[in-house]
C-alpha cells in the first residue's frame, strides 16, 4: 500500500513509530497520530461500511462528529465497539477493526441493499414491516438488526476501572482553541481559579492545523506557549483528552476524561476514564466550529473529506490527501486549504466555488471556477472523478480527493442543554448560541466568528468580562500580529447541488439523503421533529453534528420558509457518547451501595449464621447446624428453643433515637397517636406513630431515661424516616418547642434474650437484681454488667411472648457481651435466633411488622383502636382518623388464618375468598398479611386483614393464591396462636 | 469475668500509605453529640477542661471528640454540666473517626463529596457534614493536607473500603 | 448529572444529600375542619414557576428547609431554615 505520509512536518514524532492492525493488517504510524491519520498515511481509504446501503466509506472528518469511521477497538474484555477512529489516539499493538460489514470490508454482501434502495426510503420501516404482527419479533427484527447494526458490544466484564470526581471552580473553559486559551490566560493572569478542558490529547485545537503565525510564531508554537504558561500556574487545572458534555442547573457540568484510552494495556489502578462534575461559577464556551459536508451526487465516496479535516491531516499529520486534488468551496476556507496543499508539493486541480467572487486573495495555481457546483463524485470505493457543472455546461475531472466545506456551525450544544434556543443569523447562515445565558459565555468560532485574530480577541474579552464580574481585576490578554490569517467573508448558503444524479448524503451515518428530507416534507413530515424520526436524519450515534443545518435547509428550502422558521430540534446532553462506565464510576459491585454492618456481624458469623439483606443491613436469618436438612428444621429449631429454653438475637439494626430537652415529652405526645406525657422514668411503652392521613406509620417501644431524656426504637425498615419526620416535627410545625434528637442506632450493641430461661442467663452477667419484682414488665433502666466493668441498657420488652429482655451495650464491646451470654447460657440451652425464628415467634403472637403497617391501616384496623387517644388536644394524624371511610365497619381487620388441613400450606399476599366463592374481585374479602409455619401449631398460621375480620372467627374461609392458581380451605380465628393471655411475659 | 473487651470497627482494616496518600483509622476514643437549646453553653471551655475538641457540626450542634475514652462516671458528669441548655449524646460508639493525610487528600475525597475543599473554602478546623460517595460522614479539616473523617460504625468498613478504593490510584 | 441546592447552612450541595417532601405548606390547626385538613394532607397545586418546598437536608446539617424553586428552570430563588420561616397557608 502506498505510503501517503509527507516526508516531513507536521506534529507527529518520527522518532517514534507505532505499529498497529486494521482488520488484522500490520501498519505503521507514529506518536502524535490519530486512528485516523495513521490509517490515511497508510493509504487506507475504505474504513467503513454505511448503516442502511452499506456503502463504501472513508474517513470524513478529524474530530468527533465522525460519522463514518467506527471502529472496533480492542480485543477480548477491552473490545470497544464504535469508537470514532478520528478521536482514537494511535497507540502500539492497537488493534481497530472495520464494522457492518460481511464477509469482508472490501466483498460485502450486505452491499446488495444498495440496489433495493428504491425501497429503502424514508419511513422505510414504518412502511415495509408492518403486517402482520406476529413478524416483527421473529422476523423483522433480527433481520434489521442484522442488517442495520453498529459494532457489537463484548460480553466479558470490563476489566477497568472508572472514576468521578466533584472540582470547583471559578471560570471553566472548554476547548483550548485560539478562543479558549485567549480567555483561559485572560482570567488566569488575573488570579481566578480555572479549569481548561479539551477533547484531544493535544490542547490548542485548530491552532495545531494552522498556518498562521502570531507575532512572527507557527500557530503550533504559538499554542504551546499558551499552554505552558497556562500549566505553570497554580491556579489552572488543564484537563485534556476531556470533553465537556453537558451543562446541568446550578451550573454544574459534566465532562469525561478519557485517562487511559490512549495505551495498549492500562494500569489497573488508575481508571480508564473519569467523570467530572465541575461547579462552575462561569464558563466560557469555546468549542468553535463544525464545518458543513456539501450535498452532492456521491459525497460519501471515500476521498471526499471536509477541507478543513483535509487541512488537518496535511499539516497536523503530514499527511497528504491523495495524488491530484480538488476543493468545492462556498467560502474562503477552501482557500487556505489549497494554498497549503500546494506548499507541500500536491497538486489542486481546480477550486470549485458556487460564488461569483470567492478567493479573491488566492493566487496560486489551481484552476478557478467560479459559479460553478460539483454535481456528482465517481469511484466505488475510492474517488476517482467529479464532475462539475459551469456556466459553459458540465465538465469531468480525475481526482483522487475532494474536499468540501459548506460554511461553519458553530458548535453550541451546550449553550442549549438548560432551555435555550438557537438563533438563526441571516448574516452567518448558521444558528448562534441564544443569548444572555446565565454563567456560560459563548466565544471565539461558537458565536460565529471564522477568522484567528477575531478569536483571539473575543476569547481575551470575554475571559476578562466573566474574570471581572467574579471581581477579579482583569485585562483582556493581547497577542502579537497574525500573518497569513483566515479571510472572514461569509459562506454562500448550498443545501444542496442542483442535478446531482447519484445519492447525495446529508446524514452520512444513517444514510439519509436528500431525496429523503424531500419526501418526507411531501408525506407531511415537515416539521423539523417529524422529519427527523421519518427519515432519522440527526438519529444516529453523531447526533447529526455535521448534517443537522444542512437537514434544516432542505426542509426550509422545500417547506419554502427560512430556517430560522424551521428551527432545530432540541439539544440534549451528552454532547458525545459518554460510557456506562464512566456514568456509573466505581459503583459496582460491592461498592454498587454500601453495607451496614452490625456491632454483632462477626459474632452472628462466628456462630454459623445465614446473612439476608434488609435495606443495607445483612441480618441473620438463621443459624443452621451440623446434620439439618434445609433452613426451615434450624428455624423450628431455634423458635422452640425460645419457648423452651432462651435464644439470643441481634437486634442492633432497631432504629435508635435519642430524644432529649425540655419539651421531649410533649414532642413525643404530637407525634405518637398514643399518650406519653406521663410516662414514668425507667419505663417502655409501645407506641404507634401515625402520618397526617391518619395511616399507622410506624411502631416500637420509647422508654423514659431521664425526665428530658427518652429513647425511642423504631422498625428497622423506617429508622431513618423516623427520625427525618421527627426533626420534621421538631423544626417545622412546633420549633417553639426546645427538644433534642439524635441517632444512637449505632451507638449500641442491642440484643434480645427471649425466653424462660432468659432472666437466669442473664442475671450472671448483670450487677442489679433483675428478678420480677425488681425489675418488672415494661420496666427499662441503666445496668451494671460484669461487677461494673460495663454499663448498659436493658430493657423488659417481649416481640416473641416469652419472658424476655433487650440488652444494648455500648457497641465495640457487642462482640464480646454477645460471647459472654453464650457461654453464660450454654448449660441452659442458649442459642442464637435469627430474624426467620423471630418472625415465626411474632406471627405466633400476632404482633405487628411492616407486612401489617403496609400504609393501608389505621389503628383499629390493627386492634388498637383504643390506644388512639382521644383526651390529646392534637397528635399527627388526629384530625383524619375520623374520616368516615376509616371508621366504617366493613374495613379489614387483623385476623389470623389457619389451614383445616394441617398438611395444607398458603402464602403471604394469598387471597381470602368466602368459603366456595368463586375468585373474582367482587368477591376478595382480603389478604394474608404474614405466614409462617408454627411447630407448636404443627401447620402454617397466618395473619390476615380480612373484611369485620374481628367478627369472624371461627368462619371457614378459602385462601386463593392466584399465582399458583391453589386453592386452600382454612379458618379465621383470633390473631394470636400461642399464649393467648400473656402468662409468659410476665413471668 | 471483669475482663470485657472491645472490638474497633476498623479492626480488620490495615492503614493504606504512600507518599501521595495516607489513610488510617483513629483511636475509638470519645465522640460526644451536643445539641443546643435557645442558649448556646460555651463549649469551647467545657471541651478544654474534658480534654476533648469541639467541632460544629451543624447549627446548634458538635462534636467533642477525642483519641481517648472518657469513663462512665466523666461522661455522665460532662452530660450533667451541659443540661439545661444543651443536651450531650455519647456517640463514642457510634461513630468512628478515620484520617486521610498527603497531598493528594483532597482529591481523593474530592471523588466522594461535592464541597469545595480548597484550602481557601474550607480552611483548617471546619467541619462539613455531606455524602461521602454513598455515606453520609462529617469532613474535618485538621490541616491543608490531613482530614479527618467521621462516619456511622455500621458504615465504616463501607466507608472504608470505598475510600481505598478512591486512593487506589496514588498508592 | 446534578442539581444543587443552596443550604443555608451548609453552602452549595447536590441534590442527593437532600431528602424532598413537598409543598411547604402550613399545618392546619386540628379544629381546622375536613376540607382544611383534605387540602393539607392530598391537595397540592401544581405551577410553572416558583413553588415553595421542604426539603431535608438528610446528609448535612440534618434542618429542614423551605426552597423556593422554578419548577420550570429549576433556578432556585430562595432557601431558607423552615424553623425560622413559616409556611404559606394552603392555597395562598
Amino acid at each position: 500500500m502506498t505510503s501517503y505520509r509527507l516526508p516531513q512536518g507536521g506534529l507527529i514524532d518520527r522518532s517514534k513509530p507505532l505499529s498497529f492492525a486494521f482488520d488484522g493488517k500490520p501498519m505503521l504510524g507514529f506518536e502524535g497520530d490519530s486512528l485516523a491519520s495513521a490509517l490515511l498515511a497508510n493509504g487506507c481509504r475504505l474504513v467503513g461500511r454505511s448503516f442502511k446501503y452499506h456503502r463504501p466509506r472513508g474517513i470524513l472528518t478529524a474530530g468527533a462528529a465522525e460519522p463514518n469511521a467506527l471502529m472496533t477497538i480492542g480485543r477480548g474484555a477491552r473490545t470497544e465497539p464504535n469508537i470514532r477512529a478520528t478521536m482514537q489516539e494511535l497507540h502500539a499493538g492497537l488493534e481497530a477493526r472495520s464494522q457492518n460489514r460481511w464477509p469482508s470490508l472490501a466483498f460485502d454482501i450486505g452491499a446488495l441493499n444498495g440496489l433495493l434502495s428504491p425501497f429503502l426510503g424514508a419511513g422505510f420501516y414504518y412502511k415495509t414491516f408492518m403486517w402482520p404482527a406476529a413478524f416483527w419479533e421473529k422476523v423483522y427484527e433480527p433481520f434489521i438488526r442484522r442488517a442495520a447494526g453498529l459494532g457489537k458490544a463484548t460480553h466479558e466484564a470490563d476489566p477497568d476501572s472508572y472514576d468521578k470526581r466533584w472540582a470547583h471552580c471559578d471560570l471553566l473553559v472548554i476547548g483550548a482553541g485560539p478562543a479558549g486559551l485567549a480567555a483561559a490566560l485572560t482570567a488566569a493572569r488575573a488570579g481566578a481559579r480555572i479549569i481548561v478542558a479539551d477533547e484531544q490529547a493535544m490542547a490548542g485545537g485548530t491552532l495545531l492545523s494552522e498556518t498562521a503565525t502570531i507575532g512572527g510564531e507557527p500557530a503550533p508554537a504559538f499554542a504551546r506557549q499558551c499552554i505552558a504558561e497556562l500549566q505553570s500556574l497554580p491556579n489552572v487545572t488543564m484537563l485534556t483528552r476531556t470533553t465537556v458534555f453537558g451543562w446541568y442547573d446550578g451550573n454544574v457540568f459534566g465532562a469525561v476524561e478519557r485517562v487511559q484510552k490512549h495505551v495498549a494495556e492500562p494500569v489497573s489502578s488508575v481508571p480508564v476514564e473519569r467523570l467530572w462534575r465541575i461547579i462552575a461559577k462561569g464558563a466560557i464556551l469555546a468549542s468553535g466550529a463544525e464545518e458543513r459536508p456539501l450535498v452532492f451526487g456521491g459525497n460519501d465516496i471515500p476521498g471526499v473529506m471536509m477541507a478543513g479535516a483535509m487541512r488537518s491531516y496535511l499539516n497536523r499529520h503530514a499527511v497528504a490527501p491523495g495524488r491530484s486534488t480538488a476543493i468545492f468551496t462556498t467560502n474562503d476556507s477552501g482557500y487556505a486549504l489549497a494554498r497549503n496543499l500546494e506548499e507541500k508539493g500536491i497538486d489542486v486541480t481546480a477550486i470549485i466555488d458556487p460564488r461569483e467572487n470567492g478567493g479573491e486573495t488566492y493566487t496560486g495555481k489551481a484552476r478557478l471556477l467560479r459559479n460553478a457546483m460539483v454535481t456528482d463524485a465517481h469511484g466505488g470505493k475510492s474517488l476517482s472523478a467529479i464532475d462539475i457543472r459551469t456556466g459553459n455546461g458540465t465538465e469531468r475531472l480525475k481526482v483522487d480527493a475532494l474536499a468540501m466545506s459548506g460554511g461553519f456551525s458553530p458548535i453550541i450544544h451546550l449553550a442549549c442543554h438548560r432551555g435555550g434556543k438557537p438563533v438563526w443569523s441571516d448574516e452567518t447562515s448558521a444558528f448562534l448560541p441564544p443569548a444572555g445565558l446565565q454563567g456560560l459565555e459563548p466565544a471565539g468560532a461558537a458565536c460565529g466568528l471564522i477568522d484567528l485574530a477575531a478569536c483571539l480577541a473575543d476569547g481575551a474579552q470575554r475571559g476578562a468580562d466573566l474574570a471581572v464580574s467574579l471581581g477579579f481585576a482583569a485585562t483582556p490578554a493581547t497577542f502579537g500580529a497574525i500573518a497569513g490569517d483566515a479571510s472572514a467573508t461569509p459562506a454562500k448558503v448550498l443545501w444542496s447541488t442542483p442535478g446531482a444524479r447519484g445519492k447525495a448524503f446529508v446524514d452520512y451515518q444513517n444514510d439519509v439523503h436528500s431525496k429523503d428530507l424531500g419526501l418526507a416534507v411531501k408525506e407531511g413530515y415537515g416539521h423539523v421533529e417529524l422529519a427527523k424520526r421519518y427519515t432519522t436524519s440527526g438519529m444516529a450515534t453523531d447526533q447529526g453534528k455535521l448534517s443537522n443545518l444542512n437537514a434544516i435547509g432542505l426542509l426550509a428550502e422545500a417547506r419554502g420558509v427560512s430556517p430560522a422558521e424551521v428551527g432545530t430540534t432540541t439539544f440534549r446532553p451528552f454532547y458525545t457518547p459518554v460510557s456506562f462506565g464512566a456514568l456509573s464510576g466505581a459503583s459496582h459491585g460491592r461498592h454498587f451501595q454500601p453495607v451496614r454492618r452490625s456491632p454483632l456481624h462477626g459474632w452472628a458469623e462466628r456462630h454459623g449464621a445465614v446473612f439476608v439483606e434488609t435495606g443495607l443491613w445483612y441480618r441473620s436469618a438463621w443459624f443452621p447446624r451440623q446434620g439439618e436438612q434445609g433452613w426451615r428444621e434450624s428455624v423450628d429449631r431455634e423458635v422452640l428453643n425460645v419457648r423452651s429454653n432462651a435464644g439470643i438475637c441481634d437486634v442492633s439494626m432497631l432504629g435508635k433515637i435519642e430524644i432529649c430537652g425540655p419539651d421531649a415529652a410533649e414532642l413525643l405526645n404530637r407525634v405518637y397517636c398514643n399518650a406519653f406525657l406521663k410516662l414514668p422514668v425507667g419505663k417502655a411503652r409501645y407506641g404507634l406513630m401515625l402520618r397526617e392521613d391518619g395511616m399507622i406509620y410506624d411502631d416500637g417501644t420509647t422508654n423514659r431515661i431521664a425526665e428530658n431524656r427518652f429513647f425511642m426504637t423504631t422498625t428497622t425498615a423506617h429508622a431513618a424516616g423516623v427520625l427525618n419526620h421527627l426533626e420534621f416535627c421538631a423544626q417545622t410545625l412546633w420549633p417553639e418547642l426546645d427538644v433534642r434528637l439524635a441517632s444512637v442506632t449505632d451507638q449500641w450493641a442491642q440484643m434480645a434474650i427471649a425466653g424462660p430461661k432468659s432472666r437466669k442467663i442473664l442475671q450472671t452477667i448483670i450487677d442489679e437484681d433483675i428478678g420480677n419484682e425488681a425489675f418488672p414488665y415494661l420496666c427499662a433502666r441503666d445496668v451494671s454488667l460484669f461487677g461494673g466493668a460495663l454499663q448498659g441498657r436493658l430493657f423488659r420488652i417481649s416481640f416473641s411472648g416469652e419472658l424476655a429482655y433487650e440488652l444494648a451495650v455500648p457497641a465495640a464491646f457487642g462482640d464480646d457481651v454477645a460471647e459472654a451470654l453464650m457461654e453464660a447460657g450454654r448449660t441452659d440451652g442458649l442459642m442464637p435466633y435469627g430474624v426467620e425464628a423471630l418472625s415465626v415467634l411474632r406471627i405466633e403472637k400476632g404482633h405487628v411488622t411492616h407486612n401489617e403497617i403496609n400504609g393501608t391501616v389505621v389503628p383499629t384496623d390493627l386492634g388498637f383502636g383504643r390506644m388512639a387517644s382521644t383526651a390529646k388536644p392534637d397528635f399527627i394524624g388526629k384530625a383524619m382518623l375520623q374520616r368516615e371511610g376509616l371508621t366504617a365497619a366493613d374495613r379489614p381487620r387483623l385476623v389470623g388464618v389457619v389451614p383445616l388441613d394441617p398438611g395444607h400450606s398458603f402464602r403471604s399476599g394469598a387471597h381470602i375468598l368466602a368459603k366456595h366463592a368463586a375468585a373474582t374481585l367482587e368477591n376478595d374479602q382480603g389478604y394474608v398479611t404474614s405466614s409462617a409455619f408454627s411447630p407448636h401449631i404443627g401447620s402454617t398460621i397466618g395473619l390476615a386483614l380480612v373484611k369485620r375480620g374481628n367478627e369472624r372467627h371461627g368462619e371457614e374461609v378459602t385462601i386463593w393464591n392466584g399465582l399458583r392458581d391453589e386453592f386452600t380451605a382454612a379458618r379465621l380465628c383470633a390473631p394470636i396462636f400461642f399464649d393467648p393471655a400473656n402468662e409468659r411475659l410476665h413471668g | 469475668m471483669a475482663d470485657i473487651r472491645s472490638l474497633p470497627a476498623l479492626a480488620d482494616r490495615r492503614p493504606l500509605t504512600s507518599p501521595q496518600v495516607t489513610l488510617s483509622a483513629l483511636p475509638e476514643g470519645t465522640v460526644l453529640q451536643v445539641i443546643a437549646g435557645p442558649k448556646t453553653p460555651d463549649l469551647t471551655r467545657l471541651a478544654g477542661e474534658a480534654g476533648l475538641v469541639a467541632r460544629a457540626i451543624a447549627p446548634g450542634q458538635w462534636f467533642l471528640v477525642g483519641n481517648r475514652p472518657t469513663a462512665h462516671q466523666d461522661m455522665r458528669r460532662l452530660l450533667a454540666m451541659l443540661e439545661p441548655d444543651a443536651s450531650g449524646i455519647d456517640q463514642s460508639h457510634g461513630r468512628v473517626r478515620m484520617l486521610m493525610e498527603g497531598p493528594m487528600a483532597a482529591a481523593v475525597l474530592s471523588k466522594g463529596t461535592a464541597v469545595d475543599l480548597d484550602p481557601t473554602v474550607f480552611p483548617p478546623g471546619t467541619t462539613a457534614a455531606t455524602l461521602v460517595g454513598h455515606v453520609s460522614a462529617h469532613l474535618t479539616r485538621l490541616d491543608n493536607e490531613a482530614f479527618e473523617i467521621t462516619v456511622l460504625r455500621g458504615f465504616a468498613a463501607a466507608l472504608w473500603d470505598d475510600l481505598a478504593l478512591m486512593c487506589a490510584e496514588y498508592l | 448529572m446534578a442539581s444543587l441546592v443552596p443550604c443555608p447552612h451548609c453552602g452549595s450541595r447536590p441534590k442527593e444529600e437532600f431528602t424532598v417532601k413537598g409543598a411547604a405548606l402550613k399545618r392546619p390547626s386540628p379544629e381546622a375542619g375536613a376540607d382544611a385538613w383534605f387540602d393539607y394532607v392530598y391537595l397540592r397545586d401544581n405551577p410553572r414557576g416558583g413553588y415553595e418546598e421542604y426539603w431535608h437536608h438528610t446528609a448535612g446539617c440534618r434542618r429542614w428547609l423551605i426552597v423556593d424553586r422554578d419548577t420550570a428552570t429549576h433556578q432556585v430563588t430562595s432557601c431558607r431554615d423552615a424553623a425560622s420561616a413559616s409556611a404559606k397557608e394552603h392555597g395562598a
